[in-house]
């Protein structure tokens, strides 16, 4: 059991146990032992849904990572390769099936396609000759995978660029399949809302796959009350900003991947006396960041700054129930603080754990140029010479800081401007070509293209008259207290999350003029239930509403929409999902072209 | 097969057995029993056979293929196992002349073991008894062994001979004293309004043997095959029933369902006239299968609707079926046939018209086919069945409209082979989402059909960009990766991107002139940054060809001085640093000269410029090189809070003090004012 994914209004146990009872099938299909085959991806997402032990106790004896020539060995009776449905990868298959000894002991090839069965690689398979020699050709549709008890994430890397540089909407597919899983089991949603046009692809497709279904009446009482899908070119603003808090900024700065993160060992050596501190571990310390940690569940959300003196309040309470143990006179009495020990000892752990992690986070955060670039941030956010080329971003380049950060401010700035005037934009181009080399104009090409970066045109900045319609600049913000989701940036309310919380009060209709300005259209369909699944709402109860951002989501966008959740006026409580967790900079790489 | 010994002509008999799994060959020669596999043959004798054989009739295998029956010249019947291990019973019929037919008639799981005998005329029952039962036959028959019992054909009867089942036998019994009798009669009796029914009632009741009674009445009924005493012993079931608190009802609905289910099907019209036993044995499934097969349709769909079966397995499958079958009608034409397919099936869940099509296809009716996959709502069915009838490009819309775009590309490739190249670009020029899938495609598969499907829609935009990754990607030589970019530039123009053209212009000037540098210097120009090419000629004190570098593509002063200042800094170059420092005055102020000396620890330096910054960061400044105390002289005459802040947060307890304490009193004064 995963205990993190059942505390939220939606039991996303549910979702993890049925992906769970699929792969047991598979597994149980291919009778005797195995070894497994990754495409190296789909290890991290695959570790949220089963750890080795499960598929140990399936007979699983050893695991490979994909790659060419031919296989290790391994005394087994089944092989089996879970991929994703790629060519490339159907190419290295076919050479470790072709350059299998005939004469060892004879094993049984299968293929796991995550999350679909594609026809296009098994014609390739077909065309290499090998598609025979494989017993098993199935799909494990794993599209949503619950990171906790209010986020799903399909981990789809390349979602965004594929949506809105390629024009391929098979991760939209998979999104809509997803939400057929999902409505699956915790019932039809009955009212869909949209902004921006892959939302739309998304619902069409949803539409169409419920009348594929007709059979199968759904008779599950609906546990999600909307879903709201927004495009990611809605609100291209928010993930360039940087996020500000305590979760947004480990991600910033170290990476959070598949709720993991891995950070330098330095700060985490066991304090032991005599040690000298000779041998301080080399191996980066990895961690695993979801709300089954107590403590991390209450400070993930917090503005950075808010986090110090959460912190140290919990450390007074800590040591204050150590202290506890002089005041033990009874057998009893000591007996129950035993009881409580190791929960205390975890704490403890928990604590010093988070208090390393959040002094790495202030040597940056107190740093001046982390200073600098968060003061141009905001002046571009709050509207402030945004036309003109800007002397940090300069700065910047003449110094070569890395690539994506400067990119990133300039999409910012672009952003910021509904588009920078030509001379301004050609001045960057030209300083960022000469700067960083002549090969990335392929990947400016692509900011341009999807509208990331791109000259202004028509002569209008509308910018600011979304940031007036939808507050997305707030002067007085309280980091400690917060009152307004534009805690989250220290001043700025992203934009998608301002969108969910005017789609629930008072609605869309109030700022008509703004969703004709942001890109795509915006919908509404309902999808009927039958009368006895329709639902009453006791007085007071909120609404379940499931955001799907399509092409990415960031940890501070998630966070505001907690701070949302648990406004006790709220009226509605959100729960997540995306195509993939981002940040500024692995969202800008994503779309970076490296010829070479 | 193996020899048999002394065999001549043709067996007397012989019969297929079973054991172990496997089929053997029972065969008799004369007095001798042979047992027959693939392999070997072997001489058997039955145990306890009476003496005096000299040949064998006749030999049958019950049902079950568990028992064997012998019948020989002296009018002996052997009954044993079929493993010709044990002997059950024997029977003498003192008839002599060969049977016509034998067979063996038993009921599952009754202890009874019966054959039955025919000659022209006659039937004869034996068994475990000293007596076998006669029976004369009016006409030549036929004797079919069954499950239950033995079917008796002839050509104006049917007739089925079967033991009788055990509540059956209880209940009419001449003078039966049976609960379930008794019930029956407690029945009549409450019909004729007569207190004997309260009389049998209680005798049931007193011995505690009602639901036994009910039971054998509910068990009874489904071995009669008239209605009117089906009837009958269900009414008494029920009446029975009445006087019981927790019977469950779900043995007696069911057998009210069963018997409706095989009336129906007994019905002369139908001609299905199975038993009870025989039904349940098949399973309703095997049954709708079967009517299915007869094309009874509306009877299958009624019993599917009567016994409330999922649609999926009962009401949409037979509809399929009957689909199907109506497919196959020529004389009807495709409309007519369509439209009262999609009539009668409508939407009705599990119903697969993709199948359905399947069928008119292979039937050669393609108009048809297709006509019928309109209905289909699953386009993963609808496609592939398309392209086998090589409707690609309606195949093509059916998958863009679906959204999966593994289905649109299975239908491109299949395109691209059916097509020539140009009829295959036209039909994606007209499909924008099959066009950029194929792109991608391309982009990883076939680079060279991707420059040609660029040239087509004249995107001289992504023509450029795609030279430009060739000239990174595909060439080696200098001259090639010159060539493309040179291609890509008059692509750009084309585009009427100045920028990108231009941009491409100076990134091939570069090249031309890294290579030079590569040939004059010596190390590893190519490929480099325009700003890191003047840096490394800084580096390696080329400091005129750097400037000559930064003139001719007018880097920016700005940069210029940045890059100098790092490249300087990083060969430790004091002196230089110092005399660029005073060539003109820095567009970047002073600070990052201060700060990159200190970054190289070399205060000394740092001081030297720490006094030419400007009053806005001299504090900033004074702080880097550790000059705490005029640090704070400038933020007093500055009355800047901030900067008097800034210092305080830089004192020292120990060396600090006495500044510390002037900012103190400066603040102070600053306050009282």
């Amino acid at each position: 059991m995963a205990t993190h994914l059942s505390y939220g209004r939606v039991n996303l146990n549910v979702l993890r146990e049925a992906v769970r009872r699929e792969l047991r099938e598979f597994l149980d299909k291919c009778a005797g032992s195995k070894a497994i085959v990754w495409d190296e991806y789909l290890t991290g997402p695959f570790g949220l849904i089963a750890q080795y032990s499960l598929l140990k106790e399936h007979e699983v004896e050893k695991m490979f990572t994909l790659k060419g020539s031919r296989l290790p060995a391994a005394d087994v009776k089944n092989i089996i390769f879970v991929v994703r449905p790629r060519l490339e990868l159907m190419d290295i298959i076919s050479e470790n099936v072709l350059s299998e000894d005939r004469r060892g002991p004879a094993r049984d090839f299968h293929i796991l396609f995550v999350p679909r069965r594609s026809l296009l690689c098994e014609q390739r398979l077909k065309d290499l000759g090998v598609l025979g020699s494989f017993i098993h050709r199935e799909e494990y549709s794993l599209d949503l995978i619950p990171f906790d008890g209010d986020l799903l994430s399909m981990e789809s890397e390349g979602a965004f660029k594929e949506c809105y540089l390629e024009s391929d909407q098979t991760s939209l597919y998979h999104a809509a399949k997803g939400l057929m899983t999902l409505q699956a089991l915790y019932g039809t949603i009955p009212q869909i809302f949209g902004k921006g046009e892959c939302a739309r692809q998304v619902a069409n497709m949803m539409i169409r796959m419920k009348r594929e279904f007709t059979g199968s009446q759904n008779s599950i009482f609906p546990v999600f009350d909307n879903l709201l899908l927004l495009d990611r070119n809605v609100d291209l603003l928010t993930p360039l900003a940087t996020q500000l808090t305590y979760e947004g900024l480990i991600d910033e700065i170290y990476g959070i991947q598949n709720s993991y993160v891995k950070l330098p060992p330095e700060k985490f050596a066991p304090k032991k006396q005599g040690d000298g501190g000779k041998d301080l571990p080399t191996e980066a310390k990895k961690l695993q960041l979801n709300s089954a940690e107590e403590l991390y569940a209450e400070i993930r959300d917090k503005n950075f700054n808010a986090v110090g003196s959460v912190l140290s309040k919990k450390a007074k309470v800590i040591s204050a129930a150590f202290e506890e143990r002089h005041n033990a006179k009874t057998v009893g009495e000591i007996k129950q603080f035993v009881s409580q020990l190791p929960h205390m000892q975890a704490a403890r752990g928990s604590l010093a754990n988070h208090t390393s992690i959040a002094e790495l986070i202030k040597d940056v955060t107190t740093s001046e140029d982390f200073f600098d670039k968060l003061t141009v941030e905001q002046e571009f956010m709050s509207g402030i010479d945004t036309d003109k080329v800007n002397s940090y971003i300069e700065d910047c380049i003449a110094q070569k800081h890395p690539l994506i950060k400067v990119l990133r401010l300039v999409c910012l700035q672009s952003v910021c401007n509904s588009g920078l005037k030509q001379k301004v934009l050609d001045y960057y181009k030209r300083e960022i070509l000469q700067t960083y080399g002549y090969e990335h104009i392929l990947t400016l090409h692509n900011l341009e293209k999807t509208g990331l970066l791109k000259p202004q045109t028509g002569g209008r900045n509308t910018y600011p008259t979304i940031r007036k319609t939808l507050r997305l600049w707030m002067d007085d913000v309280n980091e400690q207290n917060p009152t307004d989701i534009s805690y989250v940036y220290s001043g700025y309310a992203p934009l998608s999350v301002r969108l969910a919380q005017l789609l629930s009060r008072p609605g869309w209709r109030s700022i008509e003029e703004v969703l004709r300005i942001l890109p795509g259209p915006h919908f509404e369909e309902r999808q009927p239930l039958p009368t006895g699944l329709q639902k009453k709402r006791q007085p007071g109860e909120n609404r379940v509403t499931l955001i799907f951002f399509l092409g990415g989501v960031t940890f501070a966008e998630i966070a505001a929409l907690r701070f949302l959740s648990q406004l006790e006026d709220g009226g509605t409580e959100y729960v997540i999902a995306t195509t993939k967790l981002i940040n500024g900079a692995s969202w800008i790489e994503s779309l970076m072209e490296k010829p070479f | 097969m193996p020899e048999v010994p002394g065999l001549q002509s043709a067996p007397s008999c012989w019969t297929t057995v079973c054991q172990d799994r496997v089929a053997h060959i029972l065969l008799a020669v004369g007095p001798d029993l042979y047992l027959l596999d693939h392999a070997a043959c072997s001489a058997v004798i039955p145990p306890g056979l009476a003496p005096g054989v000299s040949s064998f009739l006749q030999m049958a295998v019950s049902f079950t293929y568990r028992h064997l029956a012998l019948f020989t010249d002296t009018g002996y019947i052997w009954m044993g196992t079929a493993s010709l291990k044990e002997k059950l019973c024997e029977f003498n019929c003192n008839i002599r002349a060969p049977p016509k037919q034998m067979v063996w008639c038993s009921r599952p799981r009754s202890k009874e073991r019966a054959v039955v005998v025919g000659w022209e005329r006659r039937l004869m029952v034996v068994g475990d008894a000293p007596e076998g039962i006669q029976f004369v036959l009016d006409e030549d028959s036929y004797l079919v062994p069954e499950l239950d019992g033995v079917r008796i054909f002839s050509r104006s009867t049917h007739e089925f001979l079967h033991e009788v089942p055990v509540a059956s036998e209880e209940i009419f019994k001449i003078a039966s004293m049976a609960p379930g009798a008794l019930l029956l009669e407690a029945q009549k009796e409450y019909e004729k309004e007569s207190q004997k029914a309260d009389e049998y009632l209680r005798e049931i009741q007193e011995l505690g043997q009602l639901p036994q009674a009910v039971q054998q009445c509910i068990e009874a009924a489904g071995h009669e095959h008239w209605p009117d005493m089906q009837k009958s012993l269900l009414r008494a079931a029920s009446f029975g029933k009445c006087f019981l608190d927790r019977f469950p009802p779900d043995s007696f609905v069911r057998m009210c369902q069963d018997l409706r289910v095989l009336n129906a099907i007994r019905d002369y019209h139908i001609g299905i006239p199975l038993t009870y036993s025989q039904y349940k044995q098949l399973t309703i499934q095997v049954l709708l299968d079967r009517l299915v097969l007869r094309r009874l349709y509306p009877l299958a769909i009624q019993i599917c609707e009567y016994l409330r079966l999922p649609e999926v397995q009962g009401v949409s499958r037979i509809l399929a079926h009957w689909a199907c079958y109506k497919v196959q009608q020529k004389d009807v034409s495709d409309e007519d046939v369509a439209r009262a397919i999609n009539q009668k099936l409508g939407d009705t869940p599990g119903v697969s018209y993709s199948d359905i099509a399947a069928r008119a296809y292979g039937c050669g009716r393609t108009e048809l086919a297709i006509k019928l996959l309109e209905y289909e709502p699953r386009s993963g069915e609808q496609v592939p069945l398309l392209l086998k009838m090589k409707r690609s490009k309606l195949a093509l819309s059916k998958a863009i409209e679906s959204g999966d775009t593994d289905l649109v590309f299975t239908v491109l490739l299949h395109l691209k082979n059916e097509l020539n190249r140009g009829d295959f670009f036209m039909t994606l020029r007209n499909q924008p989402m099959a066009l950029s899938l194929y792109r991608q495609f391309c982009k990883h598969q076939e680079l060279e059909t991707l420059k040609d499907l660029y040239n087509q829609d004249d995107n001289h935009q992504e023509l450029g960009s795609f030279h430009i990754r060739a000239s990174y990607a595909a060439e080696e030589r200098i001259e090639g990766r010159v060539a493309a970019l040179q291609t890509a530039a008059d692509a750009f123009y084309k585009a009427k991107n100045e920028f990108a053209a231009k941009a491409t212009e100076d990134q091939m000037r570069l090249l031309r002139l890294q290579r030079r540098l590569e040939d004059e210097l010596g190390g590893r120009f190519l490929d480099l940054s325009l700003h890191d090419t003047v840096t490394t000629l800084i580096l390696s004190g080329q400091n005129k060809r750097a400037e000559q570098l930064a003139r001719d593509f007018r880097i920016p002063d700005k940069r210029l001085w940045w890059l100098k200042l790092t490249a300087l800094a990083d060969l430790e170059d004091w002196e230089e640093l110092e005399k660029f420092s005073k060539s003109k005055k820095s567009p970047i102020g002073y600070l990052p000269f201060v700060e990159i000396c200190m970054k190289q620890h070399n205060k000394y330096e740092a001081k030297k410029y720490a006094s030419r910054v400007g009053p806005e960061q001299k504090v900033k400044a004074l702080l880097l090189v550790g000059d705490v105390a005029q640090a704070a002289d400038v933020a007093i005459e500055h009355r800047s809070e901030a900067e008097m802040s800034l210092v305080l947060s830089h004192c020292t307890g120990a060396t600090d003090g006495a500044t510390a304490d002037k900012i103190q009193r400066a603040r102070a004064q600053a306050q009282k004012k």
